[in-house]
């Protein structure tokens, strides 16, 4: 019975029922930049929409079927009726898949997260573009420009595929990403942002290329209340270094202080750019996700 | 001398667990790999902790610290540590133990006496006793008495400690203070621990060369007692005994006072005590044969002290009062007729017949001897002091007198015109007069013209003028000096007045002469004594409250001996002591410690430790 209910799953990143809901959804830009190409999001400039922009006086050569003719009959002048271009926007997810995010659910949650905002980029007409940001000298896997619904398929099976474990650290992944990546859009980085590098040269590429970065910050519940005790060594799980501790109460403490400044960081990186910042517990189930938290953060419409 | 001490210095070698503690610690510092997803912000947050951690260096092995200072905690008290009180850096130590009447007063009804107690505080002070210190002993009531010299013995002092027993007398600090100014010409020291209930004289006429620790010890519980007991012959031939009874200031209010003679009761009344003044009783006894007259007093409540519960007093056989008068001392003679109660002899006793004479006034020059009481030599200069006085005839007066002496109380001579004239012979004075044991009563010219000498338990009188030739029996202060004379003679007979006999020295007793007696003490002791060839005995001990018993031949003699002193029966604590030079000392009631253990505190100090170092480890964030 389980395995028929799999089968008639789409993917098993996201159930149906929470498909079905994330196919309603659009990300909200909070500024927008499109491509040229002509999509749904309409721009600032005049174009060939059918949302009327505004009047401006026949000169010559003007196209005469832009004429209205109504005005012609009232005013005996001519005036041309302008319109809405309407531009396409790109939406590129990067997925840290480093060994940092393979605990405690870490990945798995910015897989489905990817999925969901790849399938409401989809089903909102953008183009999609995914890297997984995993191992370091290697290009990141990526799926490149995909558009409409018929690319969710394509799009859920390479979220499945995507390994995780690696020691790419996000900041470099994002510049790697980048060197692939055209088109301007919003770039929706999932990562524990847990990084010796800078990530403000990452954040400034991203919107020199055109892209508002968007951060979700995943932690997992050992990271954010760490249960240490006594000596104790530390092992990075991605560069294996070691890091002497003798944990009491005001190590702990001072853990915090450091973490929710990390946080601050990253939040202002985005903020500046005009971009977005989440925190989220990897223990959090993604409708809460979805549904509430990124909702009310203005998010998601 | 350092202030700090150890009693198992052997604990020391515990010490040596620091090799091994250090070695475990490094060996079992392989700590617990834990795996992150990150040190980036580890990293971050040791560099901020180090730079910010003024001991870094002593943070990084604080365990291997806080363990060190567990050990170390541990061994100290494992070594028994104490610090020396200030007793203790004494090296020498004389200490005075009050042993007088109201140290048997007990704390509460069965409970310890404050000597009991005060022995248990001087045992501490002995087992405390450090290899350098000596300690003497000295018990002192109404005397004192060394116990034990300068000895580091704890045997000998806990012996002597032993021997120590309430004395049923008034306590008196000067003479053990005494004892130790002549102990610190040989063994210096610099201070005296007193341990007393305070109950003694506040002021101490000795000059201290040293320091006294005054330790007075708690107060003992509520008490009542006789303070006074005496009696007065009245006119009826009767005789007035008069009690006196008082208490602490929380001495039972109502007691009863019992009055048995020969062991016979013959009254007794029911008494209320107001603190802080006693009560007066008057009992009537008749005359006639001697009699021990018994008061026993007996509380309502509780009552700490019991050798003042019981008085006694023996009043003697009733009879008139012998005087035998020289015929040739006419003026006496006619003052003495006026007088009742008397029976005058003008014939010497060995011719009338009289067996005992009380008051004998005779010429001097009389050649006669006679035994009395008091003994008035009229009309000449004693033999004794013939060369350095001496008659003359050239008259002269009175210039001053003792108004204070009884015998010349209310007597004026003022006015008296004396045709003989006693004077002083070339470099006498009355320096010599004393050096041979009279005082000069009255002053004339040039010269004493009237002696007062006590010899032998007897006192005497020397008129140095002939009374008949001079004013004097024509005045009126003649026949009050005659009167004056009878009463002191009645007053040394015993048959006017006694007074009950107190502890101490039992009062001198006419025996059998040169015959050995042995004396029964309350407390079961006996002593051997013998009378002189007077017949006299005296300075017999008598340190117990009770009835003492002489027995010798076919004699047996009863005599009680009574406490009888306000202070000690009100148990009154002095607040300070007054010495010479305007020193004072003021009552210390803490218990004198020689030193403080410290091992229970180094133990607490270790489980401050270990709590500190579990909390320190295991404490939550923010909690």
């Amino acid at each position: 019975m389980a395995a028929s209910t799999e089968q008639r799953q789409l993917t098993s990143l996201l159930s149906n029922a929470t498909l079905s809901r994330v196919e309603r959804l659009r990300i909200a830009m909070p500024r927008l930049f499109t491509d040229r190409r002509r999509g749904e999001h309409t721009s600032g400039r005049s174009g060939t929409s059918n949302e009327f922009s505004d009047f401006r006086n026949y000169v010559s050569g003007d196209d005469v079927r832009f004429v209205d003719w109504n005005i012609f009959a009232r005013l005996n002048r001519p005036y041309i009726k302008l319109y809405m271009q309407e531009e396409e926007m790109n939406v590129a997810i990067f997925v840290d898949a480093s060994t940092s995010m393979l605990f405690e659910g870490k990945f798995e949650l910015a897989c489905r997260l990817a999925a969901a905002f790849g399938v409401m980029g989809l089903f909102g007409g953008e183009r999609v573009s995914v890297y997984g940001l995993n191992q370091a000298g290697r290009q990141p896997a990526s799926l490149l420009n995909r558009t409409g619904r018929s690319s969710m398929a394509s799009l859920f099976r390479f979220l499945e595929s995507l390994d995780g474990g690696g020691d790419l650290p996000v900041e470099e992944g994002i510049e790697s990403a980048l060197k692939r990546h055209v088109g301007r859009g919003i770039a929706i980085i999932i990562s524990d942002f847990l990084s010796f590098g800078d990530l403000r040269r990452a954040f400034n590429l991203l919107f020199s290329s055109g892209m508002v970065p968007c951060a979700i910050h995943v932690l997992g519940p050992s990271e954010l209340d760490p249960e240490l005790s006594g000596d104790s060594r530390l092992v990075d799980s991605e560069t294996n270094e070691n890091l002497d501790v003798t944990c009491s109460g005001d190590l702990v403490d001072l853990y915090h202080e450091y973490r929710q400044e990390h946080e601050r960081t990253v939040s202002l990186l985005c903020r500046q750019r005009s971009g977005r910042f989440a925190a989220l517990d990897s223990s959090t189930s993604v409708e809460d996700i979805l549904f509430d938290m990124l909702r009310r953060g203005g998010w998601l419409r | 001398m350092s202030p700090f001490g150890f009693y198992s210095l052997t604990g020391a070698w515990l010490f040596l667990l620091i090799g091994p503690l250090v070695l475990f610690y490094f060996l079992k510092l392989r700590r617990p790999r834990v795996r992150v997803t990150s040190l980036a912000l580890w990293r971050r947050v040791m560099a901020d902790k180090r730079v910010n951690s003024p001991f870094q260096r002593f943070k990084r092995n604080i365990l291997l610290l806080l363990q060190l200072l567990l050990l170390v905690l541990i061994v100290l008290a494992a070594m028994q540590p104490y610090l020396r009180g200030r007793a203790s850096r004494i090296r020498r130590l004389p200490i005075l133990v009050d042993c007088s009447a109201s140290m048997a007063g007990l704390d509460k009804p069965g409970g310890v006496s404050r000597l009991a107690e005060a022995k248990r505080q001087v045992h501490e002070r002995v087992d405390g006793m450090l290899p350098d210190q000596e300690i003497c002993l000295i018990s002192f009531s109404g005397r004192a008495r060394k116990r034990c010299g300068f000895t580091d013995n704890k045997r000998a002092l806990r012996a002597a400690l032993e021997e120590m027993s309430v004395e049923d007398v008034p306590s008196s600090l000067d003479e053990a203070l005494r004892i130790a100014q002549a102990l610190a010409l040989t063994a210096p020291f610099e201070e005296v621990l007193l341990i007393t209930d305070g109950n003694l004289p506040e002021d101490v006429a000795v000059e201290l060369p040293f320091d006294v620790e005054f330790h007075r010890l708690a107060p003992a519980g509520p008490n009542c007692g006789i303070t006074a007991l005496n009696a007065e012959k009245n006119r009826e031939g009767s005789w007035d005994v008069f009690v006196q009874v008082d208490g602490s200031h929380d001495a039972p209010l109502g007691l009863r006072v019992l009055l048995s003679q020969d062991g016979q009761s013959i009254g007794d009344q029911d008494v209320t005590l107001v603190p802080g003044n006693g009560e007066r009783l008057v009992f009537r006894v008749d005359g006639g044969e001697s009699a021990l007259l018994e008061v026993r007093l007996v509380p309502d409540g509780p009552d700490s002290l019991p050798a003042d519960d019981v008085a006694w007093l023996r009043i003697p056989r009733s009879r008139p009062l012998a005087v035998y008068v020289d015929p040739g001392l006419a003026a006496f003679r006619h003052a003495l007729a006026a007088m009742k109660g008397l029976v005058v002899y003008t014939d010497p006793p060995s011719e009338s017949g009289a067996s005992d004479v009380d008051l004998a006034i005779l010429a001097e020059g009389s050649g006669e001897i006679i035994e009395a009481g008091l003994t008035v030599h009229v009309g000449g200069v004693p033999q004794a002091l013939g060369k350095y006085v001496s008659v003359g005839s050239g008259g002269t007066e009175v210039v001053d007198w003792d108004r204070g002496c009884d015998a010349l109380r209310h007597v004026e001579l003022r006015d008296v015109v004396l045709i003989e004239s006693p004077e002083f012979s070339d470099g006498a004075h009355e320096g010599d007069l004393e050096g041979e044991g009279y005082e000069v009563l009255v002053h004339g010219r040039r010269g004493p013209l009237m002696l007062w000498r006590e010899h032998g338990g007897q006192a005497a009188i020397n008129v140095l003028f002939d009374p008949a030739r001079s004013t004097w029996p024509y005045r009126i202060g003649f026949p009050i000096f005659v009167a004056n004379l009878v009463e002191i003679a009645m007053h040394e007979a015993g048959i006017a007045e006694i007074q009950a006999a107190r502890t101490g020295v039992l009062p001198a007793v006419s025996m059998l002469p040169e015959t050995s007696y042995s004396c029964h003490a309350p407390n079961g002791e006996t002593s051997e004594r013998t009378t002189d060839a007077s017949g006299w005995l005296s300075g017999l001990p008598a340190l117990q409250a009770g009835l003492y018993r002489l027995k010798g031949g076919a004699e047996d003699r009863a005599f009680g001996v009574s406490l009888l002193n306000l202070r000690e029966t009100r148990l009154a604590a002095a607040e300070e002591l007054r010495f010479d030079e305007h020193l004072s000392v003021e009552a210390n009631e803490t218990v004198v410690k020689a030193e403080s253990s410290l091992w229970a505190t180094f133990v607490l100090l270790a489980l401050i430790v270990l709590l500190v170092e579990w909390w320190f480890y295991h404490r939550r964030a923010g909690g």
